[in-house]
């Protein structure tokens, strides 16, 4: 029996587990490899080796124009077995392709009770329609296959596309493989993709190429050229690799190469851990125009699937280098979100646009602090009437009431005042969005320049409002252009008749916060008129209806902590709920093994309710897993409870 | 499985007819009174050295590949047909123009009659211009060999007997590309459209007037791992020789125009073997039946990248050494072989066979 165990801590589709070939527990992200590199896992084919040895293998069953069945005997219990296909033939056409997956199922027949098909390997071929390729998978995984490897040719191109558009089908819990020619770069983009396995041919090949592999370039030990000081194991004993006889070089050669895609993969997972395996990809990416545009086109047309599994929380600083991060999948989340699911509260007659600071959440930074002393100068309490709107590359627009959510309050972008034609679109459609949400009635003041001006300009076509500027090209924090703000908001106060009411910071920053994480409606369910606000927002605030608390803003993470109180008050909305197959909870934690049904909203990070099988509130807490996991997989924690009915 | 083989076929069917494209159609006119090549050189006859002639007859080109079924995934010969058929005299005269240049050669000698095609098909060489060209070589009492190509399902019991006894005592040696022995291997890699039973009762109908046959055998037709590639074809020379042929021609594939591997080999999913292959071919399949028939190899652009090829600089050394075997049936010749790149062309055995991937070598990073 071959089992695939998704273990806890996602970074988009990416995630390590447990792979369990009978007795043996190998814990994913793992290489393979011919059994004399140093991989973690063997690979050889039936037939033409020797017989395996040693540890459970990867055994490949040679192609079926032999007689695919015989070779089958010579795999032990606990050997994985790739099933049996031919090199090239998908590129003949989707219906080519489509035979491959049809003579794997009915190999898989053939070896009926002579294998556990749980250790079956599926070889999933290029050139298939998606649609057509998830319904065939669905017939593997009926018969119990677990896993499916595809094909890379090198360093990664737009020519990958289509295989990693196949690797989103994959049912969730299969064990995904990547063969053939793996660059080491690649590894962190194709375990970001939520590939398991990783080829090891390409470092032996290099190597026996005279070949020595870096991150950004392949180097070849000949000639002329002093090769690179390397400190890696194999290396740091040569000082020229040139003066190595060619049985020494390729074992130096191969040592690096295996070096390299180690530390790539282990760096993979380290950021997975702290959140920043995107980061990483990003980073990476950059050094090839080929991955770059691979990149943008897997955020464009996958974005789904990188989304899904995208943690909505996490308390690390988000580097936003380039124009990768323009839609990768926390960004336009966010901007999606907060087009569908924000409302500006009624009593906004002003629109106040700023500029963002390098200092989050931004009112705590000088320049807003600044504008916010300038704005209560001018007209004091009526400040409540004014909905302060940051601009800002790449989120596009936040509200005043969302500057602490993530990933509002934990990006940084690299800050020159320029803004590329990409930016300024995004910002400019996002601004256009956000102002159909406010009542043609509203001024809009633009207090920014520069890149930000521009945004306001290119937008300024598509608001109906009426909008004033204010900087006249200066800093908006430069002395004149606090003052000429100043003088505005004072006109504005007689034009708009704009009045002091009651404080209502608190108030909108936890209903605009509720709507944002449980969509429309959330807000005033949480947060109704007449709740009493306690607390300090960069610490806590306490919302309690009739005395009974309902939720609690958590400042350093800028979102609602629910009680069971605000849970039940979150039913009817039908949202973020996990349906528990039980009555009632047991321990502080809800495995995925107990759950059939949860709203496919939710993402890992997620506050969430969870309901018994009676429809009733049974606990709050955080989700461990997207919605769609929960359901599928087996094993894991998928809610740790923050409260439970007791 | 032997359904889903059948559907493979369909398919490799219409792609053979895309790659061939409009060339079938677009061949240029050439003159039909002259052969398409001809050449003569030094050969081994019997145990004299002697000259043989070689002919190539410009017909309107391979039955196979002219028609529906689109011909051979490597192969290209139609393009050296013509796009008309030529006439009864215009054949014969292309065969007179070539035997001319025997003129003033003495016996021994030997003559080989190719067509891009099969001599035997009536299609291409309607029956009275191939006795009259058997009568011709006939009447020359200094030929003392002919070799003919053609494809099995022409080689008929009637067809075998006016050949004998055109030629009378001559030695008669019938090329046929039999490619692989593994049905599926030759329908679905090479779509070649006939089957093994087809190519037995070729040979025993050639035996029965004492024939021999020449069984041309293919390295690495498309679809094949180099492992696998390298595996069939020591296969198929080892049933070859069971099967009785005289001798085996071994032919690495190389990339001919308007082909399916032509078109497989730009998309980087095909590429041709490598020079150890076909050298571990060779050396594995005479140790198995050398002792029982002569192995030949004459690999076509070895060396280039349309070509078998190693690493470009090991190549010109294994090339003549698999010359050198062909003559004379030495394997001694490729014991001193070694080359860096022999450690690269082991890991290509290895990992094609596990990932599936066509390690291509026209491109890297
Ligand atoms: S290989 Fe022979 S049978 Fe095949 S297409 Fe060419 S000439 Fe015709
Ligand atoms: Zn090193
Ligand atoms: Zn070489």
């Amino acid at each position: 029996m071959t089992e695939f165990l998704i273990g806890r801590g996602h970074d988009g589709p990416a995630r390590v587990g447990v792979y369990r070939m009978g007795s043996t527990k190998v814990q994913t992200p793992f290489l393979v490899g011919s059994p004399n590199t140093e991989s973690i896992i063997g690979y050889a084919t039936l037939g033409r080796n020797d017989s395996p040895s040693g540890g459970p293998m990867i055994l490949a069953v040679p192609s079926p124009i032999h007689d695919s069945k015989s070779f089958i005997s010579d795999a032990r219990e606990d050997d994985s077995i790739l099933l049996p296909s031919f090199p090239a033939v998908s590129f003949l056409g989707a219906e080519a392709a489509e035979l491959m997956l049809e003579s794997q199922l009915r190999f898989i027949n053939e070896i009926q009770g002579m294998v556990d098909p749980s250790r079956l390997i599926v070889r999933i071929p290029r050139q298939l329609a998606p649609e057509k390729l998830a319904s065939i998978l669905a017939e593997f995984s009926s018969l119990g296959v677990r896993a499916a490897s595809m094909l890379f040719d090198g360093w990664l191109g737009p020519q990958d596309y289509s295989v990693l558009s196949s690797r989103t089908m994959l049912p969730i819990d299969w064990l995904a493989i990547a063969l053939g020619r793996i660059s080491p770069s690649s590894i962190p983009f194709l375990f970001y993709l939520g590939f398991d396995v990783f080829d090891l041919g390409y470092a032996a090949e290099s190597a026996s190429r005279g070949v020595r592999l870096w991150n950004l370039s392949e180097e070849s030990i000949t000639g002329g050229i002093l090769p690179r000081n390397c400190s890696c194991t194999a290396c740091a004993d040569y000082s020229d690799l040139r003066e190595l006889d060619r049985e020494k070089l390729h074992a130096v050669l191969l040592g690096h190469n295996l070096n390299i895609y180690q530390s790539n993969l282990s760096e993979s997972v380290q950021s997975l851990r702290l959140g920043r395996l995107r980061w990483l990809v990003e980073s990476m990416v950059h050094s090839s125009t080929a991955a770059t545009s691979l990149l943008r086109k897997t955020n464009k047309s996958l974005f789904a699937f990188l989304e899904e599994f995208t943690p909505t929380s996490g308390q690390t600083n988000l580097s936003l280098i380039g124009p990768e991060s323009y839609n990768s999948p926390t960004v336009k989340r966010f901007r999606d979100c907060l087009s569908s699911r924000s409302t500006p509260p009624e009593h906004k007659t002003l629109v106040l646009l700023l500029p963002c600071s390098a200092r989050k959440p931004y009112s705590e930074s000088k320049s807003h602090q600044r504008f916010i002393k300038t704005i209560e100068r001018a007209i004091g309490a009526a400040r409540s009437s004014v909905a302060e709107t940051i601009l800002t590359s790449p989120l596009g627009v936040i509200p005043r009431e969302l500057e602490r959510l993530y990933p509002a309050a934990y990006y940084d972008i690299p800050v020159t005042g320029d803004w590329d034609i990409e930016e300024t679109e995004i910002a400019a459609d996002a601004l256009v969005t956000h102002l159909q949400k406010f009542a043609e009635s509203v001024v809009i003041v633009a207090h920014v320049s520069g890149g930000y001006l521009d945004v306001v300009k290119s937008a300024e076509d598509r608001v109906t409002q009426s909008i004033v500027y204010t900087t006249d090209q200066h800093s908006p924090s430069s002395f004149d252009s606090l003052q000429s703000l100043q003088n505005t908001l004072n006109d504005m106060r007689e034009v708009l008749s704009l009045k002091g009411g009651p404080p209502a910071l608190f108030k909108d920053t936890l209903r605009a916060t509720a709507d944002y994480q449980f969509g429309p409606g959330a807000g005033e369910a949480l947060v109704p008129d007449g709740a009493k606000l306690g607390g300090k927002l960069y610490r806590m605030v306490v919302c309690r209806v009739d005395k009974e608390q309902t939720c609690a803003f958590i400042g350093d993470r800028g979102s609602l902590s629910l009680t069971l109180e605000g849970g039940r008050r979150l039913i009817p909305l039908q949202r973020y709920w996990v349906r528990f197959e039980g009555r009632k909870l047991e321990g502080g934690s809800i495995f995925a093994v107990g759950i059939n049904e949860a709203d496919p909203r939710i993402r890992p990070g997620d506050e969430v309710i969870v309901l018994n099988n009676q429809d009733e509130l049974i606990a709050v807490g955080r989700s461990e897993m997207s919605g769609r996991e929960m359901c599928d997989f087996k094993k894991g924690q998928a809610v740790s409870v923050r409260h439970k009915v007791v | 499985m032997s359904d889903i083989i059948e559907r493979l076929e369909h398919i490799l069917v219409d792609s053979t007819v895309k790659a061939r494209g409009t060339s079938v159609a677009k061949r240029r006119r050439r003159n039909p009174t002259k052969p398409s090549a001809k050449w003569i050189a030094p050969a081994r006859i019997g145990n004299e050295v002697g000259v043989a002639l070689a002919v190539v007859l410009g017909t309107v080109g391979c039955s196979h590949a002219r028609g529906d079924s689109g011909g051979c995934t490597m192969c290209s010969y139609l393009l050296d047909g013509d796009e008309r058929s030529p006439t009864t005299d215009e054949l014969l005269q292309q065969f007179d123009n070539a035997h001319s240049e025997l003129t003033d050669e003495t016996a021994p000698l030997s003559v080989k009659i190719y067509t891009s095609g099969s001599f035997f098909d009536t299609t291409e060489i309607p029956s009275d211009v191939r006795t009259k060209i058997l009568a011709r070589i006939a009447k020359d009492e200094r030929i003392q060999e002919v070799v003919i190509e053609s494809r099995p399902e022409y080689v008929t019991p009637d067809i075998m007997r006016e050949t004998r006894d055109i030629l009378g005592s001559r030695r008669i040696e019938l090329g046929i590309g039999l490619e692989s022995s593994n049905d599926a291997i030759r329908s679905i890699c090479i779509n070649k459209g006939f089957s093994l039973s087809t190519f037995k009762g070729a040979v025993a109908n050639a035996k029965e007037y004492d024939i021999g046959i020449r069984a041309y055998v293919l390295l690495k037709p498309p679809f094949l791992t180099e492992r696998d590639a390298l595996l069939d074809a020591v296969k198929t020379i080892e049933d070859a020789a069971k099967l009785g042929v005289s001798t085996v021609s071994m032919n690495p594939v190389n990339i001919q125009k308007y082909t399916l591997v032509e078109r497989l080999w730009r998309k980087e999913q095909y590429s041709p073997p490598w020079l150890w292959t076909v050298m571990s071919v060779l050396r594995d399949a005479w140790n198995k039946v050398g002792s029982s028939i002569n192995i030949l190899c004459d690999p076509v652009a070895a060396g280039k990248v349309r070509g078998a090829h190693n690493c470009g600089s090991c190549d010109e050394s294994i090339t003549s050494a698999i010359r050198e075997f062909s003559i004379h049936q030495d394997i001694s010749v490729f014991d001193s072989l070694d080359c860096d790149c022999m450690r690269q062309w082991h890991h290509v055995l290895n990992h094609e066979d596990i990932s599936l991937l066509i390690h291509s070598r026209s491109r890297r990073s």
